[in-house]
Order: structure tokens, then C-alpha cells, then sequence
């Protein structure tokens, strides 16, 4: 029998702003342990929490940017359960009033993963098990998350797949998050069930909880699924349980059964107060949300006529978009700016952060610069390739490298006079081309094409040295 | 009525610790705490809109960073702490 | 100097009859003198309030402006955080916790140079009428110390009621500054929710608590509340004081004001305190008032929805005792599980794990619906209800207690029984109102008798205009004066 995958996704998402969720303190990365702290996020007796503003304006971005509704009364609730990383021993989190409810993300094969809710709540601080001591950092501790929590719609790992990569591309273009997985601050439980084909009733589903790299997970619902077919095939069934996947057996296991079953005793949080979204203020949000990557990569594809790779690359992380749409601004062909970054500039950018950042030596106004002057043809392509490559090593803009007498094209006499020149000097050359080594013209198209600086149309060169090689 | 399983699972949940010496009284007395509670059950059954007392909405705070706290504050009050981390001593070892 | 009110104080302060220095020693010397036999402080902090007294002596020396506070010895409730100084909630799990910020409160008054004596006396986090729960023993009732000084901000009560602090700030979350006020025979207003910062004060339960003053007058509570009562950016639920301040109002001519009286109120209470209550009644009459009668039906649910909401976020808020950042850490335990559970069971004391333990039943999943649900429903009945009451009448009197100090040990074992105990205090918690408890007479045993004036929200204006124009006029508590009897 054949079996069906059937998965949902509750996906974390670190939310970039400067303080932390319900006090002052900063959440930038790392840090010396518990040097981010204040009463507040280590939970002093008698501190309160106060809700950062921005907090709620990111989880409105991140649910307009996945199509889903935004409440207009929202409120935060405790949910209580007792671990050394949660300083309160409990979590302010959302329940039954989410911020965001009913979106979805589309995938390329066109079918829409259903988004249920978005709520927004703080983050655990971090444990570190030593010699059997455990040490506690609170830095995390206070962080602000959004929980996406999406329907069992998942049929394949590669959708799965698809669905991580474009939840991070999303965020990371809205700006609420950098979503830096091996950093945790995209972090995935992925909970899993199979069924036979054309069955309709979902089976008993496990959690694989706390991934943090799309291979990961990848790996770990393949393994998941096989593990649960062969209990299946076998007889046996399958346990609902919570899972830890390791990495470096490639198997999922049990987390302990904790003494006590799960009970979180959810109330709304008496220190706080309702969460109000004026209409208004979702109009404004959305009149400022960015071009999502979908609809960019779309119209750079269909308006622009880049090929579909390219508008991938140019559209992954949302400075290399931008850049490119600086670089184009007034330019003949959309694609010559998407060449030279592909081409030239992705060179110095060579890993995923560093295209992510996108700090290049050459600035999308002198890109755009030397895109104009080959544009007017007053320079070649060649030159203008050589030239950028003299702007990434300098960082010198494309008209302090070239001078005035490089600009323009090389006049008829001068041309045939180098080319003369070229056979002339290059007997050796001459004979094997004669020979019927027809490579053996590079050789005298070289020679000319240093001689002018570049500046000589290299196919023109070409022709005229055959034929001077042919009539001679 | 409310029975030792039950004083046993929520005194699970509440992280305390129950004695066999214990247990029998303190499922009497929390048998007639619960029965008091369960009173209200008498009153009708209502519907109400009531959220925080004053109903007040939107207390926010702007994202500003003030500087943390000294860590050597922070963990003042610590029994234990090493590496400048809270610690939980595995004194099993 | 043997005045003990503040404006009095103050003028002879700058009027230099005394020194700060001088009043601050004398306040020193009683509580070594009185406080072995009250026990109403848990910790005293002479240094610190020897090194203000000499700040503003030399302030007024340097003839410079003082205010009405400024110089004046007073006391916090041990729940109420100090930088520096211990804070114990009276718990065996906090004691030898000492807090790294101040509240809010505190704050306000430090700035003030108010002369802090220390910290006092209290039921184990706020939760009891007896002070009985307290890790460090009860207070005693300055009127006999063979009774007790009430619950739970017992300490404050005995210390300001024995006059070993001119003034003092207590918690009230179901009747606790207002029940002991009563007891010990002197001033305890609750204000409205939201007009003191709760920053700073260890948490009970979060929707109810709220920070107010201890006083031998009406008159002072005003002084003392104008100056706590301030928007607080710290706690989200903070609103501050609305309109004028109270002082200003104070001695307003109440004739025509609308006195309203609930029947229910007085369901269940001791003959001599209802005759009091009723004898006052007469005052406001001859005063010009004018009496209003009504039902609050509602009223008989307060006391379990109390509970429910009260125990529901205290299970919630004293979650975080675990030892492993404060407070009492268990030096035997197997895990990290086995030290938290440990800490806890030894930590707290029966009350509080009682309370707990109601809380966490009334949340946990199959039993939400019955309690904690229904409890927040009938909140929102009982709010209505008052809300109603409010506009035909402009002041609601009742009794504070239904009863007169019990003696020492007397509390009953029966948990339910003590309960009772808050029926006429815990509505106001519920419904987040002020409420402002006054002297009203003595029992046979010359135990003081309460009464409560209960206001609309942020109308402590006209409860504490009511209650000082009752304060003028009745002299018959007044002969039987204050201090400690031996």
C-alpha cells in the first residue's frame, strides 16, 4: 500500500526589533551570558511587563504578507508551565485572540498551504547542561517570537521545504525578521502523520520539535514518515508523542515523557491590557508592506523578460532587489544590470550572509553609471566588463577609470593598421590558422584588442585579420 | 467531591510536593476550599463582556534600548551561579 | 512631637520646634522600646533613616522649601520592593531576598525623603486575615496584644496604630489594608485600580491587588494618597490620580450627598459592629446626608469569586519561586525538578500552598469552564451591579468586618470558616473600587470597630471627603485614643 504524508508547521520567528518584548533591554545576538537582563525579563517579584509597540506591528506585517485577517481586539494570556529557562514559570503568549488568523502561502505547484493563526509571545532563555550542572542565560529570555502556525496541508517534504524557504524569504522582506536558522532565530516543529493514499482520515500524528536548518527537517520527516509506514505495515501503532530529532543519527526520538501531562492553564494576563487594531492602522500597514518576493520575482519575469533563475537570484534577499532595481533605472535592457550582477558582483559575495547583507564595493549608482555609458555606446561590452572589475578591486566609480580617448570606438584605419600589425608579428600564428587551426585568430584578435586598450570591436578584428590572412 | 488523585495532579502541575502523612487532610480541607468555590455554580448562567477592570487598551511602549542591568546585580540574589550564569548545582556528582 | 499627624508634624518641622533628627530617634527608640511586644516590623533600618533625617535637617537649615512628607517617619509593608533592604513577603522562600529596584511607590516617596523605618509584618504573601501566616509570627493589636492586628498588612496596621510609624503603605487585595486598619482601630484606604503603581509590589493576584495608606487619620491618607497616586509607566494598568487632589475637597460640605446602604452588607454581622454601623448612619444624617437604601444580590457570590480570581493568579504569580534566581534554594534534591519541587514544599507555608493549589484546580483543564469561566462572568455581573448602584447614590457605607480582632491563635483551623472573614472587603477588589476604612466605635472589649465608605472608580475625593466630615463630627472613638496598652 502506498502511504500519504500528511504534516503542519508551527514556525518561530524572532522578530527584529531593537528591545525586547515586554521590557527595555536589547535582543541583539549573543552577548556575555545575562548581560541583556533586567527585573523584568528575569522576573523579579513585582515587575510588570509593558508590550512593545513595535511587536505588534511586526505580527500585523507578518500577517498581511501571508494573507491573513487581522483582529481587531486582541489580548495576551499566560500559559503556565514550570521550566528553569522560563523565568515566570509561564510564557505570555496568545490563545484563543491571536493577532493574525486565516492566511496562506502559495506554493509553485500552486497549492495553498492555509496559515490557522500568528500570535505573538516571548521567547525562553537558554540552558546549558555542564558535568551535569545546569547553567541558565537569560539574554533570550523576553525576546519577541511569532508563533505561524499553519493546517496539516504539507503532502510532500519538498513542499515543506518550499513552504521554510519561502516563510524566511517573506519575512526577511518585510523586515521583521532575519530568520537566521543556525542562529535560532527561525526555528520550525514540524508534527507528522501518514494515511493510505485516497484516504481521507488524518492518522495519529507525532511533533518533531525544534528544528533549526531546512536539511534538518528535510531529513527528519523522511526518516519520520518511513518510521511510521514501516510501525504501520507492521502491525504496530503509531504513538502520539513529542520528538527530538538528532542530526547525527539521522532518527527521531521520544523527549522523555515529562511526570506531568501538559496542562497549561491558559488565562488572559491581568497585566496587561486588550490589544486594540484599529482598521485604520491595517490600512497603513499594508499601504507600507514592500513588494513581496512572489510578485517581484513575477514582474521581473514577465515585465522585465529576465529569465526565471535570474529573478530567483535577484530576488532572494531583498538588498539585492533593491540593488538591482538601482543599478536598471533608466537602462536600454533590464537583463545587462542582471548579468553583471550575477556575473561579476555575486563573485565578492560568496556565502548566504553575505548576499543577504549584500555590502558590495560597488555601488548600484556605478553600476547604473557604467550600464549608461555602454548604453551610448561609448564604450564596449568588453571594456565594460574589465572596467567593473577594476571598480570591485577599487571601488572607484566606472568614468574615473576610463579615460576620455578609451571612449568611443576605434576609427577604420587605426583598426586594419593594429590588425596588420597583429599578423604581421604573429607569423607562427598565421601558419597554423593556415594550417586549419582556426583558433590560432584569438592569438592576433588578443594582440589588437591590447594594443587598442580594449577599445576594438573584437568580432570586427576577427574578420578583418582572416581576410588579410586569406588575401595574402 | 474532590479526590487524592486530584490533589495529587494539580499538586504535580503547582510543583509541590505532597507527603503520604499529608495527603488525607489536605484533601479535606482543599475538598471543602473547592466546594466552597463551586458555589457560584448556584448564581445563573451570564454572559459578560468583562476584560480588565477599566478597559484599557493599547498601553504600549516605544522600542527603545535602555542600557541593561550589571550582571553581577542580576544574579545578586542567586544561591548559585558560575560562568556568569544562573546554576543548579548537580550535586548527585 | 507627641502629635502624631503629618501636617503637624511637618509644621514643627518647619517651624524648627524639633529636628528631623530628633523625630526620626524618637520613632527609633519606640520600635526598640514597643516592637518585641507588636512585632510589627520584620526589619528595621535605622541607618538609613538617621542618613535622610540629616539630608533634610540640613535642608531646613539651609532654609530651603520642605514638603509635607519630607521628613516624616513612615514604614512599608514588607511585599513592597527596596532596593537594597530585604523584602520578604514574610515568607520563609524569600528571606533573605533583596531586591535590585524600587517600586514605583517608593520611589515617589524616597524622593520625597520620606524616613523609612523599616519593613513590616504581613500574612505570607498577602494571603490571611490574621497575620497568623506570617514566617515571622503575627503582629499584635496595639489596643490588646493579646489580639491580633488583622490581615494582611498586619504590620503596617500595629506599627501605625501603636505609633511607632507616623504612616504606612500597605497591599490590599481583598480587604488587607482596610481589615487590619479596622482592627487596630485607625485609617486604611484601598484605592481605585490603577491609581497606585503596582510596580514594584510583590505580586498576589495581579487584577486585584492594590498599594494604599495606613494612617491615624483621614487627613493623612488624603495627604498620603495625593502623593502616591501617579501615572506609572512601569505598569500597564496604571492610570494615577484623576482631578484635583483629595486634600483639596476634603472638608467639602457633604449635606444632600447620597449615602448609599446594602442590605446584604450587614447579612451575618456581629450585633455591636452593625450597631455601629448604623449609629454612623445617624452622623451622616444629622450631617445633611441623605441615606439611600438598596439590594445587592450579586453581593453573595463575591466572596467565592474572590477566591477563584484571587487564587487562579496567585497560583500563576508565585510560580516563578523556584530558587534558582532568589529566595530559598532546597540543598537536597535528586534534579532540577526534584530542587524546585523541594523549594516549594518547604518554602511556602500551608495557606499559600493551599491557595496554590485552588488556583491551579480552578484553571486546569475540566474544571476551567465551572470556576475560573463563571467566576470572571459573575466579576463582570457584580462590576454592573455596582456600576448601577452608582448612579442613584454617591458614597456606598458598609461595615468593614463583620467581626472586632480575634485573639491571638484564635484563627480558626477551619480554612473556609477564616474566609468569611472578607466578606464586606473583597466586593471593592472585585470591582476594582476605593474604598476607605474609618474608625467607628469600640466593642465591650474596647476592640475598634470599622466602617467602609466605597466609591465610584477614581472618586477617592468623595469617600474621603465623607469619611473626614464622619472623623469631625464623631468624637466618641476618639476619647478612647491610640497607643499601645500594656
Amino acid at each position: 500500500m502506498k502511504y500519504e504524508l500528511v504534516a503542519g508547521f508551527e514556525t518561530h520567528v524572532e522578530l527584529a526589533t531593537n528591545t525586547k518584548i515586554f521590557c527595555s533591554c536589547t535582543t541583539e545576538f549573543g552577548g556575555e551570558p545575562n548581560t541583556h537582563c533586567c527585573p523584568i525579563c528575569i522576573g523579579l517579584p513585582g515587575t510588570l511587563p509593558k508590550l512593545n509597540k513595535k511587536v505588534v506591528e511586526y505580527a500585523i506585517r507578518a500577517g498581511l504578507a501571508t494573507n491573513c485577517e487581522i483582529a481587531e481586539i486582541s489580548k495576551m494570556d499566560r500559559k503556565n508551565y514550570c521550566y528553569p529557562d522560563l523565568p515566570k514559570a509561564y510564557q505570555i503568549s496568545q490563545y484563543d485572540k491571536p493577532l493574525c488568523e486565516h492566511g496562506y502561502i502559495q506554493l509553485s505547484n500552486g497549492r495553498k498551504i492555509r496559515i490557522l493563526r500568528i500570535h505573538i509571545e516571548e521567547d525562553a532563555g537558554k540552558l546549558v547542561h555542564r558535568r551535569g550542572d545546569t547553567l541558565v542565560d537569560y539574554n533570550r529570555g523576553g525576546v519577541p517570537l511569532i508563533e505561524i502556525v499553519t493546517e496539516p496541508d504539507f503532502r510532500s517534504v519538498d513542499e515543506a521545504k518550499e513552504y521554510v524557504e519561502k516563510l524566511q524569504l517573506i519575512m526577511r522582506y518585510i523586515g521583521v525578521s532575519d530568520c537566521r536558522m543556525q542562529e535560532g532565530s527561525m526555528r520550525c516543529d514540524v508534527n507528522i502523520s501518514v494515511r493510505p493514499e485516497g484516504s481521507e482520515k488524518l492518522g495519529t500524528r507525532t511533533e518533531i520539535k525544534n528544528m533549526n536548518s531546512i536539511t534538518f527537517i528535510a531529513k527528519a520527516m523522511e526518516y519520520e514518515y518511513g518510521r511510521q509506514v514501516d510501525l504501520i505495515e507492521s502491525g504496530e501503532k503509531v504513538v502520539q508523542e513529542t520528538l527530538r530529532y538528532d542530526d547525527v543519527t539521522n532518527t527521531t526520538s521520544s523527549m522523555r515523557g515529562k511526570e506531568d501531562a501538559n496542562d497549561y492553564r491558559y488565562f488572559r494576563d491581568p497585566d496587561l491590557v486588550t490589544i486594540n487594531v484599529p482598521r485604520e492602522k491595517v490600512e497603513q500597514i499594508k499601504e507600507e508592506l514592500p513588494e513581496l518576493p512572489e510578485e517581484k520575482k513575477n514582474r521581473y519575469i514577465d515585465e522585465l523578460g529576465l529569465p526565471e533563475a535570474d529573478a530567483s537570484l535577484l530576488t532572494k534577499y531583498r538588498k539585492i532587489a533593491e540593488y538591482y532595481e538601482k543599478a536598471s533605472e533608466g537602462t536600454k535592457n533590464p537583463k545587462t544590470a542582471a548579468n553583471f550582477i550575477i556575473g561579476q558582483i555575486f563573485r565578492s559575495v560568496e556565502t548566504e550572509s553575505e548576499k543577504e547583507e549584500f555590502n558590495v564595493s560597488v555601488s548600484a549608482e556605478n553600476l547604473n553609471e557604467l550600464i549608461i555609458l555602454l548604453d551610448s555606446g561609448k564604450i564596449r561590452m568588453n571594456l565594460a566588463k574589465s572596467t567593473l572589475d577594476k571598480m570591485l578591486e577599487t571601488g572607484k566609480k566606472a568614468s574615473e577609470l576610463i579615460d576620455e580617448s578609451d571612449m568611443g570606438g576605434l576609427d577604420e584605419n587605426t583598426l586594419l593598421d593594429l590588425c596588420k600589425q597583429a599578423v604581421e608579428n604573429n607569423p607562427k600564428a598565421v601558419s597554423d590558422y593556415l594550417g586549419g587551426k582556426e583558433k590560432a585568430v584569438k592569438a592576433m584578435v588578443g594582440f589588437v584588442m591590447k594594443n587598442s586598450r580594449g577599445k576594438a570591436d573584437a568580432a570586427l578584428a576577427e574578420q578583418k585579420i582572416i581576410d588579410m590572412i586569406k588575401n595574402t | 467531591m474532590v479526590t487524592k488523585d486530584e490533589i495529587m495532579k494539580i499538586a504535580i502541575l503547582s510543583k509541590l510536593s505532597v507527603g503520604e502523612d499529608e495527603i488525607d487532610k489536605l484533601t479535606e480541607d482543599m475538598g471543602e476550599i473547592i466546594s466552597f468555590a463551586y458555589t457560584i455554580n448556584k448564581a445563573a448562567d451570564i454572559e459578560s463582556d468583562f476584560d480588565n477592570i477599566n478597559n484599557l487598551s493599547n498601553v504600549l511602549r516605544e522600542d527603545e534600548v535602555v542600557p541593561s542591568m550589571e550582571r553581577e546585580q542580576i544574579l545578586k540574589n542567586a544561591k548559585d551561579s558560575d560562568d556568569g550564569c544562573f546554576m543548579v548545582k548537580n550535586i548527585m556528582k | 512631637m507627641n502629635e502624631s499627624k503629618i501636617a503637624q508634624l511637618h509644621k514643627g518641622l518647619v517651624n524648627k520646634e524639633f529636628s528631623c533628627m530628633e523625630l526620626t530617634e524618637k520613632y527609633i527608640e519606640a520600635i526598640n522600646k514597643d516592637n518585641e511586644a507588636l512585632n510589627a516590623y520584620v526589619t528595621v533600618t535605622p541607618e538609613t533613616a538617621v542618613e535622610t533625617a540629616r539630608k533634610v535637617d540640613e535642608k531646613i537649615a539651609g532654609g530651603k522649601e520642605i514638603g509635607l512628607l519630607e521628613g516624616i517617619p513612615m514604614t512599608l509593608k514588607d511585599n513592597i520592593s527596596t532596593n537594597g533592604i530585604r523584602t520578604t513577603c514574610c515568607s520563609k522562600i524569600l528571606e533573605d531576598y533583596t531586591p535590585i529596584y524600587d517600586a514605583t511607590v517608593w520611589d515617589i516617596l524616597k524622593k520625597q525623603n520620606a524616613i523609612l523605618l523599616g519593613k513590616t509584618n504581613m500574612d505570607e504573601f498577602a494571603m490571611g486575615s490574621s497575620c497568623e501566616n506570617s514566617y515571622f509570627g503575627g503582629a499584635k493589636n496595639p489596643h490588646d496584644l493579646g489580639h491580633v492586628a488583622g490581615g494582611s498588612s498586619c504590620g503596617v496596621a500595629s506599627a501605625v496604630g501603636g505609633n511607632i510609624a507616623v504612616y504606612g503603605l500597605g497591599s490590599d487585595t481583598g480587604g488587607s489594608i482596610r481589615q487590619p486598619a479596622s482592627f487596630c482601630g485607625i485609617v486604611g484606604m484601598k484605592p481605585t485600580y490603577g491609581a497606585v503603581s503596582r510596580f514594584g509590589l510583590i505580586a498576589y493576584a495581579s487584577s486585584l491587588d492594590q498599594i494604599g495608606p495606613i494612617t491615624t487619620s483621614v487627613e493623612d491618607t488624603a495627604i498620603v494618597f495625593d502623593a502616591i497616586a501617579q501615572y506609572d509607566k512601569m505598569d500597564s494598568t496604571s492610570q494615577g490620580r484623576k482631578g484635583a487632589p483629595v486634600c483639596d475637597s476634603l472638608k467639602n460640605d457633604i449635606k444632600g450627598m447620597k449615602i448609599g446602604i446594602a442590605k446584604e452588607y450587614f447579612e451575618g454581622i456581629r450585633d455591636d459592629v452593625r450597631k455601629s454601623v448604623e449609629d454612623a448612619i445617624k452622623v451622616y444624617q444629622t450631617l445633611g446626608a441623605e441615606i439611600v437604601y438598596f439590594d445587592l444580590p450579586s453581593l453573595k457570590y463575591a466572596l467565592p469569586v474572590y477566591y477563584i480570581i484571587a487564587c487562579a493568579e496567585a497560583s500563576s504569580n508565585l510560580g516563578r519561586y523556584d530558587g534558582i534566581r532568589y529566595g530559598y534554594k532546597a540543598v537536597d534534591y535528586k534534579d532540577v525538578n526534584d530542587m524546585v519541587k523541594k523549594t516549594r514544599s518547604t518554602g511556602f507555608g500551608e495557606e499559600v500552598k493551599r491557595r496554590i493549589l485552588l488556583g491551579t484546580y480552578v484553571l486546569s483543564s475540566g474544571y476551567y469552564d465551572a470556576y475560573y469561566k463563571k467566576a470572571q462572568n459573575l466579576r463582570g455581573k457584580i462590576v454592573q451591579d455596582f456600576r448601577n448602584v452608582f448612579e442613584s447614590c454617591d458614597v456606598i457605607l458598609a461595615p468593614t468586618v463583620p467581626m472586632t480582632a480575634f485573639e491571638n491563635g484564635h484563627a480558626v483551623s477551619d480554612p473556609v470558616e477564616t474566609y468569611q472573614t472578607d466578606i464586606c472587603t473583597v466586593p471593592v477588589n472585585i470591582c476594582g473600587l476605593p474604598a476607605v476604612s474609618v474608625p467607628c466605635g469600640f466593642d465591650s472589649d474596647g476592640l475598634p470597630i470599622g466602617m467602609q465608605l466605597i466609591g465610584n472608580s477614581f472618586e477617592e475625593a468623595r469617600i474621603l471627603n465623607a469619611a473626614w466630615q464622619y472623623e469631625n463630627a464623631a468624637d466618641k472613638y476618639k476619647a478612647a485614643g491610640f497607643g499601645v496598652k500594656y
